[in-house]
């Protein structure tokens, strides 16, 4: 028989889940942020992040694996996206030939992106609210 | 024989736990609806019960069989390698929700018949 620990590891899943969208809504963020940011201190413009989601698994005895949660590993740079490269010779950082690099960040993109982890922060509260429900039929067996 | 420990009370219970359990599994899978290459899992209890009870095995033969966790393999996986599909899971949950209320209302009335009979000595 499962104890309560376990139960409440299912809580936990969910948790994990809220965490790592409101992760990536952040990231989403500080990206529609720099949209328009031509200078870094890396020097060329702003480039977006991305997140790298891997689960949290548990090996058990019987060498399958139980999944625990989900976990942010790291924020990367998107190196694959191109710059824009757009023609303002007023501009700042306008080249010689009157040339602008553009950050990597498409705000469609981003708010397409930004939708999803909303839906997907709300899936992991309702699965919470599930846990609460259970939890509550579960002590009314004891009445 | 002791009412509170029949072979079908101890189906019960693990019938709830089986439940309880696969709630967890899918709160596993939708915390990782955005991890990309995470592959589904499930947790195959009632089938297995099903099968055991189709081939006439006896109760407490059943109460042997314990629920198991596997990847799930069949359904297909969208272009990042992830196959969750948040509408199943979902659809999951609340039928898995609705059948740990049911199970946990027949163990309750199993609970207050008994109390009835001890009430009514």
């Amino acid at each position: 028989m499962d104890g309560i620990k376990s139960f409440f590891s299912g809580f936990r899943a969910a948790a994990s889940g809220l965490s790592a969208e409101r992760a990536r809504v952040d990231v989403i963020a500080r990206n529609i942020a720099n949209a328009q940011t031509t200078h870094t201190p890396d020097g060329g413009p702003y480039r977006r992040e991305v997140l790298r989601f891997a689960p949290i698994l548990e090996r058990l005895g019987d060498g399958t694996t139980r999944t625990l949660g989900v976990q942010v590993t790291g924020v990367e740079r998107d190196a694959e996206t191109p710059f824009e490269r757009i023609h303002d010779p007023d501009h700042p950082d306008a080249d010689a030939e009157g040339f602008v690099l553009m950050p990597n960040v498409n705000t469609a993109r981003e708010m397409a992106d930004l939708i999803t982890a909303m839906r997907a922060y709300e899936a992991n509260a309702s699965v919470q609210e599930n846990f609460v429900q259970m939890a509550e039929r579960a002590l009314r067996m004891a009445q | 024989m002791n009412p509170l420990e029949t072979p079908n009370s101890r189906l019960l219970l693990s019938l709830l736990d089986a439940s309880a359990q696969r709630a967890r599994v899918i709160a596993g899978n939708v915390a990782n609806q955005n991890t990309p290459g995470y592959r589904r899992q499930v947790l195959d209890f009632e089938d297995k019960l099903r099968e055991a009870l189709s081939r006439g095995r006896s109760t407490d033969a059943l109460a042997a069989i314990a629920p198991s966790v596997s990847e799930d393999l069949l359904t297909p996986a969208r272009a990042d390698g992830n196959n969750v599909n948040l509408e199943l899971e979902m659809s999951a949950m609340r039928q898995n929700r609705l059948m740990y209320e049911m199970y946990s209302t027949l163990h309750a009335s199993r609970m207050n018949l008994i109390q009835a009979a001890i009430e009514t000595r």
